[in-house]
């Protein structure tokens, strides 16, 4: 096999993490605290190389690794604009969440089994995001299935093990609804390598069931309840899944499919909106009345990924840059609130915002990070989110069905207000009776766990004042790819 | 070069290490174990030296009844089978190592498994329905003795059970062999073929003949709604014979038979099942997966949960071997292996579990991931990969079944059997969360880890399903796809 400089960072980007995991047990059997360290390295070097083939891809280079398989089930990895940008995202977030548990997971049990699963994740991860295989991104959609089942039950408990299961079940159904879907792509295209389905059109039957895999595991309207439930995991492990893998698997998927691949019917793309919309407006409501922090973040949540899908199915260019910038952005804040609210959990041993009071003076490294974030997914302008909602606004305005943008200009207030009255629940206001006691002994955290939230919140505000350099790139990207997007 | 595979040397070493078991268990009761395991494993090895061979022309030698030894070209499916039976039985025997039982009785069990296995092979080498069905007597008889083997009222009725549900099943299988005699004078797999060719073939004759077998031969493998003995005797044998019986009894017996009426309709029915009896194969496959996997999730029993497992899976190959098309040929002989794979896997994980802790009744169980963490390990592995989830061989075997279905124009069929995995999950995830997900009880806290020998068999086999998962055309494109090749 002959391997050229960037298709071997490709291909080491997936198979270093995925077969890496399988030594982190090994590592941990060596020694006790080999297994973290090892997988902040092999974290670390999936991002590293996910940087080297996404500079590949900007110079122009074609990067592809490919394994012949019997029925056409070839593995093929190809990077491409997209596929190079996702990675990065992905890896960068996952590095600095890895980062995170080594101050979070280590005194607690199960740790290198906890290591060795957040590693296989980001590799399933980075294989999905490069497949060019319908059937091998179904493989490592399920990978991460199992992952995240292992991971919300991580302690243990009856509570978490049922929630461990509904998840597991959820987002399964999902996945074999988008099995159903790839074989009767299959069937009737003949083929289900993505390059060779580029400009074809898919069966309407095979669009039903590949969105509602999408949305299972996106978690969007029929299929939400299971993100909030998954809160019961440790917190990095809720920040991977809502910031850099889980949720962003459908939207990744769905960008890769309808606006990279093949022609989306404009009426499923109405479809699509509705469903979107109202996912943005429920979740919302839902998290103005919630009082568990962790719990009020997914259904922000679900309701953020909303506004992706109302990007991406607006079918134009500023739409689906704007969804992509999304992303990005929502990535890095939406991580940096689930690691404060770890933070947060970890000292003042409670969940329940009503608890707390007053925590700005004992935390403020943590206080002003999670403002920072929250503002941006506010979309207070310069922070990252305000670009990318108002391109994604932009964009679905010139898609008509001025009544979506509606519903969605609605579902951005609330996203205002319930994190407005987070911030001021958990860190200002009047000091309650229990958050004194708690609030005595809370201090800050360990060195990492600051030091990674406090580097997403200035991410979420250095990526708004720079914002030049990623949107400029997906300018490039929407018009490198894909189908012809107006 | 010509390469001619010896399935006489196949049926007749098992046969002849039973018949010197009992007499070495004379001079040290460890004696028969050393002697059944090596045979076994020398045959394993054999069958597997000759997968690189099969790409030349291959030439089996037969066993005919009638005629003695006969030549036969380029079945890798009786290759494959062999394979499986020597893989489980070696598994069975490696096991028992471990298991306990009196000294005095040692030899006696290792016969009994030997008997089994040689029985077996000659099922695979069979050429004719009359020899495969003496076989498949030998075969049942070996499993009554070794379900009954521990002389507990339960396994004793399990035994029973399984003796009179099967034995009409013979008289099916007898009638219909007799019935092809009178109709064709010959029973061997050739007669079959040719009455069905022949232009004075009746569809009619040739239905009621192959339905009739094809009713008995359900019954050994246990389809809905002929399960009834499944669930009795899996759950009553002793642990490591349920692992034989799932794992490749089942399939030696019923499955094995079924698809070779499958194929014998093929000479007529090329395109896909347009015949009653391809029908009705597809109709009580189906049925068997959704019923057996609805039965699973009431079970409150580790192995009876198994086996009911076990009943549904083993619709997914007859679902294929119904639908007829060579990729569903292909994905049935794929789910076959892979079946006897994880299935022997999880029986004997829960035979060690029923070692270790007393009890296989899951609401007395718990938390045993963290006592008996190789043995969650390789369960989980197990589980998912019944359930079909990427990455583990369950899942290639599943989607090349799906597909040769929905290809073959049986969207339904492909809707049940996608469905139904959800349901496998279901249960199994239960299961799961009851005996080794969650926290330890306290009378559970002192549980240790099996011994190193029995974790090793799970091991191996889920190393196995990890790279068939890895990389598919492992086993494919070795011997499953020549295998359906050959049948064309």
């Amino acid at each position: 096999m002959n391997i050229s400089g960037s298709s071997f960072w490709l291909l080491a980007v997936v198979a270093i993490p995925v077969f890496g995991s399988f030594l982190i047990p090994l590592a941990g059997l060596a020694a006790r605290k080999t297994d973290k360290h090892l997988a902040l390295l092999l974290g670390a070097f999936t991002f590293f190389a996910a940087s080297m083939v996404l500079l590949s891809v900007a110079r122009g280079e074609a990067v592809s690794w490919h394994l012949s398989l019997p029925l056409a089930f070839d593995l093929q990895l190809d990077a491409d604009y997209l596929s190079a940008f996702m990675g990065v995202v992905s890896s960068s977030i996952s590095a600095i969440i890895i980062y995170y548990s080594q101050g979070y997971i280590t005194a607690q049990r199960g740790h290198t089994e906890y290591y060795s699963i957040v590693t296989l994740f980001l590799g399933a991860m980075m294989g999905l995001v490069y497949s060019m295989n319908l059937i091998w991104m179904f493989v490592f959609w399920e990978i991460t299935a199992i992952c995240s089942w292992r991971l919300v039950g991580y302690y243990r408990g009856e509570k978490e093990l049922q929630k461990a299961n509904k998840t597991f079940l959820v987002t399964v159904f999902g996945a074999l609804c988008l099995l159903l879907g790839i074989i009767s792509i299959y069937a009737a295209n003949g083929t289900v390598d993505l390059r060779h389905l580029k400009g074809e059109t898919i069966p309407d039957f095979a669009v039903l069931m590949l969105l509602l895999g999408i949305f299972s595991k996106s978690a969007t309207l029929p299929f939400s309840t299971w993100l909030p439930d998954a809160g019961v995991a440790p917190s990095p492990v809720t920040a991977l899944l809502h910031a850099a893998v889980l949720v962003k698997i459908g939207v990744y998927a769905f960008a890769r499919i309808f606006c990279a691949t093949v022609q989306l019917d404009p009426v499923w793309s109405t479809f699509v909106l509705f469903i979107a919309g109202m996912s943005a407006l429920v979740s919302g409501g839902a998290a103005l009345i919630e009082t568990d922090i962790k719990r009020i973040i997914a259904y922000s949540t679900i309701s953020q990924i909303g506004f992706i899908f109302l990007g991406l199915a607006a079918m134009n260019r500023i739409g689906v840059a704007g969804a992509l910038l999304y992303i990005l952005m929502h990535g890095v804040a939406k991580a940096g609130l689930f690691l404060c609210a770890g933070i947060i959990e970890h000292k003042a041993h409670t969940k329940d915002i009503t608890k707390m009071g007053g925590l700005f003076t004992a935390m403020p490294v943590t206080a002003v990070s999670f403002g920072l974030c929250a503002f941006s997914v506010m979309g207070i302008p310069p922070f990252g989110g305000f670009f990318s909602k108002f391109m994604v606004f932009r964009g679905a305005a010139s898609f008509g069905h001025p009544g979506i943008v509606v519903l969605f200009l609605i579902g951005a207030v609330l996203t205002l207000v319930y994190l407005l009255r987070v911030f001021y629940a958990v860190f200002l206001g009047p000091q309650r009776p229990l958050a004194v006691t708690a609030g005595a002994r809370a201090h800050e955290a360990p060195v990492q766990m600051v030091a990674s939230v406090a580097l997403l919140g200035t991410l979420s505000l250095l990526l708004g004042i720079f914002v030049y350099y990623p949107s400029h790139y997906l300018e490039v990207l929407c018009s490198q790819i894909g189908i012809i997007l107006p | 070069m010509v390469t001619s595979l010896p399935y006489f040397a196949f049926i007749a070493v098992p046969a002849l290490a039973a018949l010197a078991c009992p007499f070495a268990a004379r001079i040290k009761p460890r004696y028969a174990d050393i002697l059944a395991n090596t045979a076994l494993a020398v045959g394993l090895l054999t069958a597997l030296s000759f997968i690189p061979e099969i790409a030349k022309p291959l030439t089996l030698q037969a066993w005919n009844m009638g005629t003695g030894l006969s030549v036969f070209n380029n079945d890798v499916f009786s290759l494959l089978m062999l394979i499986t039976v020597y893989m489980v039985a070696l598994c069975t025997a490696f096991y028992s190592i471990f298991h306990e039982m009196p000294d005095g009785r040692r030899g006696v069990w290792n016969a009994l498994i030997l008997v089994c296995a040689a029985a077996m092979c000659g099922v695979a080498a069979a050429r004719d329905f009359f020899t495969l069905y003496v076989f498949v007597e030998v075969t049942a008889v070996a499993s009554y003795a070794l379900i009954a083997f521990e002389d507990r009222r339960e396994s004793t009725e399990g035994a029973l059970k399984y003796f009179f549900l099967t034995a009409p099943a013979s008289t099916f299988i007898v009638l219909g062999v007799a019935l092809l005699m009178l109709y064709t004078g010959g029973t061997s797999f050739g007669h079959l073929a040719q009455a069905m060719s022949s232009s004075g073939a009746g569809d009619s004759a040739v239905a009621i003949i192959l339905g009739v077998m094809a009713c008995g031969f359900m019954v050994k493998a246990g389809l809905v709604p002929f399960h009834g003995w499944t669930p009795d005797a899996y759950q009553s044998a002793p642990a490591p014979v349920s692992a034989l019986l799932s794992g490749v009894v089942t399939k030696a017996a019923g499955v094995y038979a079924l698809i070779r009426i499958a194929l014998a309709l093929r000479v007529i029915y090329p395109a896909h099942a347009a015949n009653a009896v391809g029908q009705a194969l597809m109709f009580f496959g189906a049925l068997s997966i959704v019923i057996g996997a609805l039965g699973a999730v009431y079970q409150r029993d580790f192995k009876r949960m198994l086996a009911f497992s076990s009943i549904s899976q083993v619709g997914y190959i007859v679902l294929a071997a119904g639908a007829g098309t060579p990729l569903a040929l292909a994905g049935a002989l794929f789910h076959l292996f892979n079946h006897a794979t994880f299935k022997t896997a999880l029986f004997l994980n829960s035979a060690a579990v029923e070692k270790q802790t007393g009890t296989t009744d899951m609401r007395k169980l718990g938390g045993l991931e963290a006592r008996m963490p190789w043995t969650a390990l390789t369960s989980n592995i197990a589980i998912l990969s019944t359930a079909g989830i990427p990455p583990l061989s369950g899942f290639w075997s599943k989607l090349i079944i799906i597909v040769a279905l929905w290809k073959a124009g049986l969207q339904s069929y492909a809707a049940i059997a996608i469905f139904a995995s959800v349901l496998t999950l279901a249960y199994f995830i239960l299961m799961q969360s009851r005996v080794f997900f969650g926290k330890t009880p306290e009378h559970l806290a002192k549980v240790s880890e099996a011994r190193a020998g029995m974790l090793l068999p799970p091991i191996l086999l889920a190393a196995v399903m990890i790279a068939i998962g890895f990389y598919f055309p492992l086993l494919f494109s070795n011997l499953v796809e020549p295998a359906a090749k050959a049948f064309l």
